[in-house]
């Protein structure tokens, strides 16, 4: 690769993109003007926003005239209201009934109020039951009794305890409201606060009669007191909210659109192809490529935040606790604009080669979009702060340090620096890589854009069966295990008991991941033996060796998994739920368990997941991304997070060791033995270690944190392990036509020969 | 000089299933000569050309351009070749002189002799109109014209032009016709594919008719007449291809729909 003819392109692009009004007008229009006219809107529709009342029907009260006062001629009471703007947003209609004394209140009356509400008639209805002023006068009476100097002596009159009980209970008014209405919703709230401040009028006044001052029911009130009380540290927290998830959204879109012109454009227009005909390498227009998108793209994510920052500190800096952005938020946004900039751009430079059109290149906006929004956006939920779990989520973990950083966790920042910039330069490449994986293929170069028929597909695969599965067949059977363990899993009870959590596992395991691989294999391969690898390995060797690598690899294993645990914690409610299955693996006798989670998974997933996917991706060639792309699907099938990390990891190892072997028995063997492993270590007691001195020696820890095995240990079965996956690595597995294909020979050759 | 020997191209179709677009074609075309590649839609020609340009690999046989093969040599044979693809391909937002400066750059001209070719080039073709006008301004002509140039600015020994003459007016494919006739006589070895009956026979030295994937004839003009008794181009084209179908049964999937 040279760097002229880099150079070469990229001013080419750059110059193309500046002369075109759409990205001119994306990039430096849209922030220049977008967020000042907001601006300029807030204040304009500001006159205009003026609080609606809400309509309040009030019925069946009868009168409350006695202190303290509910309501006035017009509606509630003046002193009831904290401001005097209040007053007016309660608009109070009575019942006909309401007002009138001494006549029995209706008894459809609750039913008037919440036909009222229903019908719309009314924001929010306030219901008295009959007989409310009654009990609480009887109530008052009552309080003034026990003040009274003959019941202090005790007098014949006096009240006994359980007739003041029943004089105590006074029906609770209630508020008829609709959660499904907004403005009822409201009217609630401010019907609440106005009964509220009432309700402690009234308890004050009891007090009072009863003798006792206000304060005996509250003898305190609570105080806050904010540290980030100066504006311009609770303007820069809300601030680092707003301003990383405004440069990740802008630095993705701000590369899509040019993405989509610089590649599904120049293939519309034909240009492309005159393009890939001169001496640049794919890898040098790629790169040229991809500096113009990433140019725009920050340039587009620099362009909104500073505009945006403009406009609040001119706008919503008048607003009380939201100061102007701090001046230093524009360098740590700087820093971190490279890095965003340079993974939205590889992503969108992908998916726009993938693209055949513009129009089609617009329709992968929205995948992109929608993963990319809730990693943004889950930073934002409450708890979710800087830890290395989530420093190791993309975008969300530059969100997060973004966000640190501009409150002033410059230690914390610091501390998770290098995993977030380690994980986005990963993605970055990965995603370079990808795009110019794009710019090779002959299919996505000069594919025709062709409609996609299920059926002509499906036909064709089943007409023209090979002996081994498509790339797309080992696709759709990943999706069909994935919708299957969904919707079928979904519907599986929680096994109480063993015997109903051993039907579980079958189920799954038979139905929803053994069964579509093998129906598939049936029905698209002509040689299913080939596709599922049952055949013999390569040495018989590799058994055994399979087996070994599992034992060596366990410490291993075990430590990633307290790893995974100590990064992405297990929720309180799923522990909670963890405790009658790990009661139940307890209680439950130990070979029969170790057939249910070992041996059955064992078989099952491997001929779902190394048989029949793994065969199928390795068809395009390219043994590392068929491996890759198993585990995946293999980690996505666990289901939980956290054992979704670990099964993806163990799918690799176990992959590798079947496209080696050539055969899936290895694979089989090492599985079992992986799955064996975690159930004898999850039955280790103090009695097992007394009983075996050398496993006791191995392990540290107890039986309340659980046992870990020694770092020397750990280190020395991956040394161990190391060794073994060289001498896999050393064996040649000739005996199918995609071994052959993704090895060493030529694809020419290979199809020739 | 192109050497292609049983030169083949398959890839699999979501409804056709394996399509075979090239099937083991041979042929040699030598400087000074145009060789035409003659075949209705679907013939096979467009991936035959892709192929000796670089963009596709070949499923089989071998092929090299002026001594490089196209597989293991193919930043070599870009080197050496102009392509010229069907449809006038230019950059809607770059001017002529732009357009064809910025593949001579791509080549690695010097920057004075690429400006001094650049000067002779559009003097050449009479292009010096497309100078300062942006391509989506440009007619037809003009971006004929510019492709030419930006095809030839390298100047190459060997130039591909895949259906050229393709939605053009009479004028203009007549005037494009001439420049490669003259590229020709400056001994350029030409490959030119068209289903245009009357431009291989007043262009090329030697043509190939080509049908789905196959070589059906190949020679002279005057050797395919002898050869087949007869003396009308299209009608011998019809002749081949007829006998090529009843002979021949289109099983799904042997068109070559990327030409």
């Amino acid at each position: 690769m040279t760097f002229e003819r880099t150079r070469l392109v990229f001013a080419r692009e750059v110059r193309d993109q500046l002369r075109d009004r759409r990205t001119l007008f994306m990039i430096f229009v849209v922030p220049l003007l977008l967020y000042p006219l907001l601006g300029v809107g807030f204040f304009q529709m500001a006159q205009f926003m003026r609080e609606k009342p809400s309509r309040v029907l009030v019925v069946g009260v009868r009168e409350l005239d006695r202190a303290p006062r509910l309501f006035d001629e017009d509606g509630f009471d003046a002193g009831l209201f904290v401001s005097e703007d209040g007053v007016n947003l309660l608009e109070v209609t009575f019942a006909p009934s309401s007002r009138r004394s001494g006549r029995p209140e209706p008894a459809e009356s609750r039913e008037a109020a919440w036909r009222a509400v229903e019908s719309g008639s009314y924001d929010a209805a306030l219901y008295f039951p009959p007989n409310f002023a009654q009990q609480l006068d009887a109530f008052r009476q009552v309080l003034r009794n026990r003040q009274s100097p003959d019941h202090r002596a005790g007098g014949v009159n006096a009240p006994d305890d359980a007739s003041l009980e029943v004089n105590l209970a006074v029906p609770s008014p209630e508020i008829v409201h609709s959660t499904a209405v907004e403005t009822s919703q409201i009217a609630y709230a401010r019907l609440a606060a106005v009964l509220r401040r009432w309700t402690d009028q009234v308890g004050d006044d009891n007090l009072a009669v009863g003798g006792l001052p206000p304060s005996a029911a509250r003898p305190f009130s609570l105080h806050s007191a904010d540290v980030a009380y100066e504006t311009p540290q609770r303007g820069a927290a809300r601030w680092s909210k707003i301003l990383p998830l405004m440069l990740v959204l802008w630095a993705m879109t701000g590369a899509f659109y040019p993405a989509v012109d610089l590649c599904a454009g120049e293939k519309e227009r034909g240009t492309m192809e005159t393009l890939l005909c001169s001496p640049a390498l794919r890898s040098e227009i790629v790169m040229g490529k991809l500096l113009t998108i990433m140019l725009f793209s920050a340039a587009t994510a620099l362009l909104n935040v500073l505009s945006v920052g403009l406009t609040g500190a001119v706008v919503l800096s008048q607003i009380e606790g939201f100061g102007a952005p701090p001046l230093y938020a524009v360098f740590w946004l700087g820093a971190a604009l490279l890095p965003v900039a340079a993974l939205f751009s590889a992503l969108c430079l992908a998916l726009a080669a993938f693209a055949r059109s513009t129009k089609e290149g617009q329709y992968y906006l929205m995948p992109l979009m929608f993963i990319t929004m809730p990693l943004s956006v889950l930073p934002m939920a409450p708890g979710v702060e800087l830890t290395l779990g989530n420093a190791l989520i993309p975008v969300t973990g530059m969100v997060l340090l973004l966000r640190s950083v501009l409150e002033g966790h410059y230690w914390q920042a610091f501390q998770f620096a290098p995993p977030v910039i380690a994980v986005t330069f990963t993605c970055c490449l990965l995603a370079v890589r990808w795009a110019v994986e794009q710019f090779n293929s002959e299919g996505v170069l000069f594919g025709e854009s062709e409609r996609f028929d299920l059926a002509a597909w499906l036909k064709r695969l089943v007409r023209n069966r090979r002996p081994t599965p498509t790339a797309a067949a080992a696709v759709a059977c990943g999706v069909l295990i994935l919708l299957a363990r969904f919707f079928l899993g979904t519907t599986l009870e929680t096994p109480g008991a063993f015997p109903a959590f051993v039907r579980s596992v079958l189920i799954t395991q038979v139905v929803i991941i053994a069964g579509p691989a093998l129906l598939l294999c049936l029905l698209l391969t002509s040689s299913p033996r080939q596709t599922l690898l049952l055949r013999r390995p390569v040495t018989w060797w590799t058994v055994p060796a399979a087996g070994l690598l599992a034992l060596l690899l366990h410490p291993t294993m075990n430590v990633l998994q307290r790893v995974v645990m100590h990064l992405y914690p297990v929720s309180e409610n799923m522990r909670e739920a963890l405790v009658p299955v790990e009661r139940m693996f307890a209680e439950a006798p130990f070979w029969p368990l170790v057939l249910v989670i070992a041996l059955v998974p064992a078989v099952c997933e491997e001929l779902a997941f190394r048989g029949f996917m793994l065969t199928g991706f390795l068809r395009p060639g390219g043994k590392w991304r068929a491996i890759a792309y198993t585990a995946v699907f293999f980690g996505l099938a666990h289901g939980v997070l956290q054992q979704s990390l670990i099964a993806c990891l163990v799918g690799v190892v176990i992959g590798f060791i079947a496209i080696q072997s050539g055969s899936l028995v290895p694979a089989v063997v090492y599985h079992f033995l992986n799955n064996g492993l975690a159930v004898a270590g999850s039955r280790i007691t103090p009695d097992t270690l007394d009983r075996f001195p050398a496993l006791a020696a191995m392990l540290s820890g107890g039986p309340a944190q659980g046992y870990a095995f020694h770092g020397q240990i750990v280190t020395a079965g991956v040394f161990a392990a190391c060794v073994l996956l060289v001498w896999f690595a050393r064996l040649s597995s000739t005996r199918s036509f995609e071994m052959t294909f993704c090895g060493t020979v030529p694809r020419r050759l290979a199809e020739e020969g | 000089m192109i050497y292609v020997d049983q030169l083949a191209k398959h890839y699999d179709d979501l409804k056709l299933g394996r399509v075979v677009a090239v099937a083991g074609v041979s042929f040699r075309a030598s400087p000074g000569q145009v060789y035409g590649l003659l075949g209705p839609n679907g013939a096979g020609k467009t991936t035959t050309l892709r192929i000796l340009s670089t963009l596709l690999k070949p499923t089989g046989g071998t092929a090299t351009v002026n001594g490089y093969d196209v597989v293991d040599q193919a930043a070599e044979v870009r080197r050496e070749i102009g392509f010229m693809s069907a449809g006038t391909a230019v950059y809607d937002r770059m001017t002529g002189w732009e357009m064809v400066e910025y593949f001579g750059r791509l080549h690695g001209i010097p920057h004075d002799e690429l400006r001094d070719r650049m000067e002779a080039l559009f003097t050449r073709l009479k292009m010096h109109d497309t100078r300062n006008v942006l391509g989506a301004k440009m007619s037809t002509g003009m971006k004929q014209r510019v492709s030419i140039a930006r095809a030839i600015v390298h100047d190459p020994p060997v130039l591909i032009f895949d259906e050229a003459t393709a939605g053009l007016d009479v004028l203009v494919a007549r005037a494009l016709l001439q420049t490669v006739a003259e590229l020709r006589d400056h001994g350029k070895c030409i490959l030119f594919s068209t289903h245009i009956m009357r431009e291989a026979e007043k262009l090329c030295d030697r043509i190939a008719i080509v049908h789905r994937g196959h070589i059906l004839a190949e020679g002279t003009l005057a050797e395919l007449r002898d050869r087949y008794r007869e003396h009308d181009l299209e009608e011998l084209f019809f002749r081949l291809i007829s006998e090529h179908n009843a002979t021949h049964s289109p099983p799904a999937g042997t068109a070559a729909s990327a030409a």
